[in-house]
């Protein structure tokens, strides 16, 4: 690590991401970017480290194939933890390996899993130590909602709030135009009080915090932007957080068609839709 | 679920006492990992039970309510796979307190390596690191570890646990089960022929090992189980009153 304080950033997603599809590959090139950013001048020849979370989803080996070929083709030298098979990494220690990273990505799935399982492994301290030493901290869908004091998680089934660790103030609502059921619930809980205002995030866009302060939005996908939610005199107020487009400099290779036609098949089949604005959930008007 | 070998999936499954029971797979240790799954149904088909599983990780597919799901099951089947993780995800879905709840009302329990620990006050797991003492559901007021075979680590650590107030305990070699009903340890036995179970104890400062008398599965028909529980434990209360269904569990140290 380079010596000197370097600012704690996040990287929240809103959905997609790594290799999932392809198109969203600009955000993981930026990802690499910035964690490439935290080398500093004495490590500038090295390869950036960037350590994968994959509890929220049980550590899925699919997930952990997928990270490490793109962030290896964006020339990082990616790692992960998978905290239900450490027997097969009996070497390493948790806290050592967090802390020598430039960045950690965690990957999505349940929010409240996620959390329960960190605590159990002590590792939302070890997060919070690794943020504040200025390592970067992004992921995507439970991995984004986790920094902020709540989101809206589908951890119980029927999207519902759910807490975070609250590294970050407000709440995070995310697949925000692409769960019809997720931002109507997101928006019913904010109303009753049950959620402090904070950003609906959709796939493919992410809001990046220096420090506990945005500082941009960014997105993979030309049209979509956040919208920062809040009640001021009991109604809701939503606005735009127009998104910086982020240029593709070197597009991933595209999907497989025999596998992105499995894919789709299997979302129909679980019944969840990945579509913008699907199943008829129009913005609301305010 | 050992491979090519159905003894302890066919002990369990005569312990139910029923023909065709509802057995609900928790594969929660290994972060619900499908292959796993896939095992499970194949080990516990539908021809002889009525399978059925729960996916934490998933919770918008499959059963909506977890509580009525488990209390509706004849035997309830743990998983192995990391203990740590596992209690962790079970408390933030409250099966803690639903466990509990099915094992005092006589659904049989089970599980195997992190899912035999699970039962126990307290546990001692090699699966990362050090060996470690976790704290368990306490449904059984013992210490467990598995894998007990060929673990130097593990068995000096658990000694010394012992001596620091760890307390009593069983220690389960791959291949056996511990069956209890209510907190008492009704018999020991075994999916492999020298597969061995044991009570370890501190007595004034020393740690006193001893064997319990474990039965090869293969070796034809087992014994009545003492009084008070025979089989699952279902128990004709002495006023003709209903049926009684005492608690019980097979905790099994197979390394699936």
């Amino acid at each position: 690590m380079t010596p000197g304080p370097k600012t704690p950033r996040i990287v929240a997603i809103g959905g997609g991401g790594f290799g999932s599809t392809g198109r969203d590959h600009a955000l993981d090139a930026y990802i690499a970017e910035l964690a490439g950013a935290n080398l500093g001048v004495a490590r500038a020849a090295d390869r950036p480290k960037i350590c994968l979370l994959p509890t929220a989803s049980g550590d899925p080996k699919d997930q952990i194939t997928r990270f490490n070929a793109t962030f290896r083709r964006l020339g990082c030298d990616p790692s992960h933890l998978a905290l239900f098979r450490l027997g097969d990494q009996p070497d390493v220690e948790l806290r050592e390996h967090l802390l020598a990273q430039d960045a950690i990505y965690v990957g999505g799935g349940s929010l409240a899993n996620l959390l329960a399982i960190w605590r159990t492994h002590g590792l939302d301290e070890v997060l919070r130590e690794a943020w504040e030493s200025g390592i970067l901290l992004s992921g995507v869908s439970a991995g984004s909602m986790c920094w902020f004091q709540a989101g809206i998680t589908r951890s119980h089934g029927g999207p519902r709030p759910s807490p975070g660790m609250g590294f970050l103030s407000g709440s995070n609502c995310v697949h925000y135009a692409n769960d019809a059921a997720r931002a109507p619930s997101y928006h019913a809980a904010m109303l009753a009080g049950e959620l402090p205002g904070g950003w609906g995030v959709p796939d493919g866009t992410a809001l990046v915090f220096d420090g506990t302060d945005l500082r941009e939005v960014v997105t993979a996908r030309p049209g979509c932007n956040a919208y920062r939610v809040d009640v001021v005199d009991g109604q809701l107020v939503e606005k735009i957080c127009e998104a910086r487009v982020l240029e593709d400099r070197d597009p991933a290779p595209e999907l497989d068609p025999a596998l992105a036609e499995f894919r789709a098949q299997h979302r129909r089949a679980s019944g969840l839709s990945r579509g913008p604005r699907a199943n008829g959930w129009r913005s609301p008007t305010f | 679920m050992e491979a090519g070998n159905p003894l302890l999936d066919d002990y369990v499954l005569a312990a139910a006492n029923k023909a065709h029971p509802k057995v609900c797979f928790l594969a929660s240790a290994s972060g619900d990992a499908d292959h796993y799954i896939v095992r499970f149904y194949r080990a516990f088909d539908a021809s002889r039970c009525e399978p059925s599983h729960l996916s934490l990780f998933r919770r918008e597919a499959g059963a909506p309510d977890l509580r009525t799901h488990l209390l509706d099951q004849d035997v309830i089947y743990v998983g192995g796979g990391s203990v740590i993780s596992l209690l962790g995800v079970w408390r933030a879905h409250g099966l803690d307190a639903i466990l509990r709840e099915a094992w005092t009302n006589g659904v049989l329990m089970c599980g195997v390596s992190a899912g035999s620990l699970c039962w126990f006050r307290e546990a001692v797991t090699a699966f990362h690191g050090e060996p470690q003492r976790v704290t368990g559901l306490d449904l059984l007021p013992w210490s467990n570890t598995v894998h007990y075979d060929g673990e130097q680590a593990r068995d000096r650590s658990y000694r010394q646990f012992l001596v620091d107030g760890l307390c009593p305990g069983y220690a389960a070699e791959d291949g056996a089960a511990l069956h209890f009903v209510g907190e008492r340890l009704v018999r020991a036995v075994s999916s492999r022929p020298h597969a061995r179970a044991y009570r370890m104890r501190c007595v004034r400062g020393r740690v006193v090992k001893s064997a319990i008398k474990t039965r090869y599965l293969a070796d034809g028909v087992l014994p009545a189980l003492p009084a008070g529980g025979g089989g699952r434990g279902l128990s004709v209360a002495p006023d003709s009153g209903p049926a009684e269904v005492l608690p019980t569990a097979i905790a099994a140290g197979a390394r699936s």
